[in-house]
């Protein structure tokens, strides 16, 4: 069962499509990484999830109910999230910031120790939050998400402005999740690597189109390996390539061949030898996660 | 109920209570300085000179209060980004409401306070005549209604606006316009929002010119003025709120 379901989802502004018939599909129990490059309309497609921006066009079902006026907020009690930056009043306690969010969901105050605990932020909870560092903040938010024991957490780019230590600390908390209290957690990033550590469902989102929706395997599925061969005169060996029916093409000063045998790599470079021409490298590539989200997004696998 | 509650207690360390009692204290000392100038004579009205000077005051002093009021209760919400927590737990126009509503009980614990002190002040003075307490309150009262609708106002620019200094110039705009209004033909007056303080007073003056002697009446609002407050109470509350829910976050 899908979780969140949005179909033909559109968000403009002016005269600009943010988001283009978006048709998300996220799966109960997984950790869902929505990858995209900066701008790329990741939170706002989250922000219509939940309905705090309008979308232009579009349907959008969470757990299993369509998000309308009418029925937004009672599906939002099962829902927790941290958009962007995190919420906060600076000049309350953490304790009494997350005392708000524990009112306003009719939740057991005990929640708020739990909560606290899970997060690490116990030791912190009576120091008002405006001197909280900005780690520390982002724990709150996500203490804040958590509080209901929400079935969804909804997380945009919750690693933001954290040390390494925070992010490891963070992305292990967010893979946890699912098992401990089994929540499905939707992360967005921009950054690949972090996905690729923390979500077994991926989505690639490039200027508001959805290019790649499928498991994390089948991500590193697309991932082929490949031959890449240089001699003394390319052009030649390939008419030789082609001569033997091997598909090759040139890029970068290399010929691409598909992986071959190693009786056949081996013909190869005798018959190139006997043609007098030299094989200055013969090498094995395999094509890394960013090769594909650049080759996906048209853009840098870090932005 | 709960978002009411929880807005007091989002105000705890804002300092609300020293607003109010800075407003108090203006007040306090302009009406004193003003009595300590007059003669026995004048005094011989003291009641009424009284409810005439606060009108004033309160055209000067209360637009920028309550202006400072709403911004501090509404600034914590840009400051913290709060709102796009908070839209997720309650719907924006209840949120609208209960911000509305803690203002009008800040604002009528104000008001009841002064009412008290300035009684109080009255009767220290041994001002003559029979205590009017009656029209103290209808004092109270109309001051409340005045503020409730300029606060709707601020509120509504407090909300909409992340920059608070928006709301602050209006305030401060407000409190000369208030006092300016007081000159102006009682037509032009009600086209002032924030002159409804001195239009609505219960006490008007006469000044002679030729014999330089002023005295004080009892009056009692036009009907008139008390609908044209309820519409432009409306009118801000309406497109304060409609702004407000609208504004994605």
């Amino acid at each position: 069962m899908n979780i969140i379901e949005t179909h033909d989802l559109c968000k403009q502004y002016g005269n600009a499509l943010r988001v283009a018939h978006l048709d998300l599909n996220v799966p109960e129990g997984s950790v869902y990484g929505f990858l995209g490059p900066n701008g790329a309309g990741k939170s706002t497609t989250l922000k219509m999830i939940l309905g705090l921006v309008r979308p232009t066009a579009g349907d959008i079902r969470v757990l299993g109910k369509k998000m309308d006026g009418g029925s937004r907020l009672a599906v939002l009690r099962q829902v927790g999230s941290l958009i962007e930056s995190p919420s906060y009043y600076g000049h309350l306690t953490g304790e009494e910031n997350l005392r708000i969010v524990q009112t306003l969901r009719g939740v057991p105050e005990k929640n708020i120790r739990e909560v606290l605990q899970i997060v690490r932020l116990d030791g912190q909870r009576g120091k008002r939050v405006a001197h909280y560092s900005l780690g520390m903040k982002q724990r709150l938010g996500l203490a804040a998400a958590l509080l209901g024991y929400p079935k969804l957490l909804i997380l945009d780019e919750p690693t933001n402005g954290l040390d390494p230590a925070g992010i490891q600390e963070m992305r292990e908390l967010i893979c946890s999740l699912p098992e401990r209290f089994g929540m499905t957690v939707v992360v967005s990033s921009h950054l690949l690597s972090e996905i690729d550590q923390m979500a077994d469902h991926v989505a690639i989102i490039r200027e508001g189109e959805l290019v790649f929706q499928d498991t994390l395997e089948a991500l590193h599925g697309r991932s082929r390996h490949h031959l890449a061969l240089r001699t003394t005169n390319n052009a030649v060996a390939r008419a030789i390539l082609q001569e033997k029916s091997v598909p090759c093409q040139e890029e970068g000063g290399y010929l691409i061949l598909p992986i071959l045998s190693d009786e056949i790599a081996a013909q190869l470079t005798r018959l190139l030898g006997a043609r007098n021409l030299g094989v200055i490298r013969l090498e094995e590539r395999q094509k890394s996660l960013e090769d594909i989200f650049l080759e996906l997004t048209g853009k840098a696998a870090s932005l | 109920m709960k978002l009411l509650k929880l807005e007091f207690f989002k105000c705890r360390r804002r300092k609300i209570l020293l607003v109010c009692a800075a407003v108090l204290a203006a007040e306090l000392l302009w009406i004193v300085s003003t009595f300590l100038r007059q003669d026995a004579e004048d005094l011989r009205q003291g009641w009424m000179l009284l409810l005439y000077n606060l009108a004033m005051v309160d055209a000067i002093i209360m637009p920028i209060s309550v202006a400072t009021i709403a911004s501090r209760n509404c600034e914590l919400e840009h400051k913290g980004t709060t709102l796009k927590l908070l839209e997720t737990m309650a719907a924006p126009g209840a949120l609208y409401a209960a911000k509305l509503a803690w203002g009008a009980l800040v604002l009528a614990a104000l008001l009841m306070v002064r009412w008290a002190l300035f009684m109080g002040v009255g009767i220290l003075w041994q001002f003559p005549g029979e205590v009017p307490w009656g029209r103290f309150g209808i004092f109270t009262l109309i001051s409340w209604a005045v503020s409730m609708m300029v606060y709707a106002l601020q509120q509504g620019l407090s909300l909409r606006f992340a920059n608070q200094a928006v709301a602050l110039v209006c305030g401060i705009s407000g409190s000369f316009l208030g006092i300016l209004s007081l000159l102006f033909p009682p037509a032009l007056t009600r086209c002032v929002p924030w002159g409804y303080y001195g239009l609505l007073s219960l006490v008007g003056m006469n000044w002679d010119p030729d014999t330089r002697f002023t005295w004080f009446y009892w009056e009692w609002p036009v009907p008139t003025d008390l609908v044209l407050l309820c519409l432009w109470a409306a009118l801000f509350l309406v497109v304060g709120r409609a702004l407000f829910v609208r504004k994605e976050v």
